[in-house]
């Protein structure tokens, strides 16, 4: 039997162990995928407890036939998606505003970091509107196929694919715009 | 190249793409060298997106959430409590009024009275009495029950 299933039946009669396991699986793409849409770690720690909080408040909700992982997820969306708006009113597909460059005086550890492809990605994605970081997020780093990723987001197939399409160009505008083409390549 | 074979490609190294477009592409690829040199550029992009340090919550973040959770599943059985003996109490109030009467009743001969005919004009302003008394005194139990989550278990 999937064990989501069995420790959600157990957070609802108000066992903590149902809670251990729960966290203990999803604790880590939960906190990845509220830093990608956040884009900032007190606020994404803050939305990562509410979301668990809410999680053993309506764990009644929660239906047992479907898998729980899409449920905890709709749910730190949610809240995700209300601290945008209260932050920015504005659209969410917008771009924050352009970080400044980096000085040369910068710390040579962080530059060494910020040198390898992965955080050079991370850092450009970093730099996309929250609707862009999160379909990326969810499509290459939760792995989700395409139906998936359209029912975690409870949008239609081709406004999904539309939406990730719109956010690979504009990392790659992004990367292009930063540093040579064969520097993140 | 048209715009609509850049969003198939980016969308293909995506794995976005249903079998019959991703067929479309690859034999695009194949025949254009333009296509093809644009399209591994896309792949590098999402293997890299695939591979993008994985930042994980602290430990201190995660023992915090457990408490909070673990103080609200608490809180969460004592409401449960409280309301299942405040329900207790109004149960037993309303029936000790219920049985007082009759017994009263009883007492006074006014039960005999009763089934031979309709309540009479004293016994009705008594019932009425009693009603009322357990009535507020419901409603105030009630207005309690609302306010012990904040104030803890009453019992």
């Amino acid at each position: 039997m999937d064990p989501d299933r069995d420790d959600a039946a157990r957070l609802r009669r108000g066992d903590t162990v149902g809670l251990a396991g729960l966290m203990s699986r999803h604790q880590d793409r939960l906190f990845r995928y509220l830093l990608r849409l956040l884009g900032d770690e007190a606020v994404a720690e803050d939305t990562f407890q509410q979301t668990w909080l809410q999680v053993a408040e309506r764990i009644a909700r929660y239906d047992r036939s479907r898998p729980f992982a899409p449920w905890l997820f709709a749910v730190a969306r949610n809240l995700a998606l209300d601290h945008l708006r209260r932050r920015r009113p504005e659209s969410l597909d917008e771009r924050p505003e352009p970080e400044a460059p980096a000085t040369p005086d910068a710390d040579p550890f962080a530059r060494a970091v910020a040198r390898q492809q992965g955080a050079r990605l991370a850092e450009a994605v970093a730099g996309l509107a929250p609707l862009d970081r999160e379909v990326l997020s969810l499509r290459f780093e939760e792995d989700l196929a395409l139906p998936e990723l359209a029912e975690r987001l409870a949008v239609p197939l081709p406004t999904a694919k539309a939406r990730l399409y719109r956010a690979l160009t504009r990392l790659r505008e992004r990367l292009l715009a930063r540093a040579p083409a064969e520097e993140w390549r | 190249m048209s715009a609509h074979v850049t969003q198939f490609l980016a969308l293909a190294a995506a794995g976005a793409l249903d079998p019959a477009e991703a067929a479309c592409v690859e034999e695009h690829v194949r025949e254009c060298g333009a296509c093809a040199a644009e399209a591994a550029e896309w792949s590098r992009l999402t293997e890299g997106l695939g591979r993008m340090p994985s930042p994980r919550p602290s430990r201190a973040l995660v023992a915090h959430t457990a408490e909070a959770v673990e103080e609200r599943l608490a809180e969460r059985s004592e409401r449960a409590w409280n309301r299942a003996a405040l329900g207790f109490a109004v149960a037993f109030a309303w029936t000790m009024a219920v049985v007082s009467w009759l017994l009263l009743d009883l007492l006074t001969g006014e039960l005999a009275l009763r089934l031979d005919h309709p309540v009479g004009p004293t016994a009705a302003w008594y019932a009425a009495y009693m009603i009322a008394g357990w009535l507020t005194a419901g409603a105030a139990a009630a207005l309690l029950g609302r306010r012990t989550p904040e104030e803890g278990r009453i019992a």
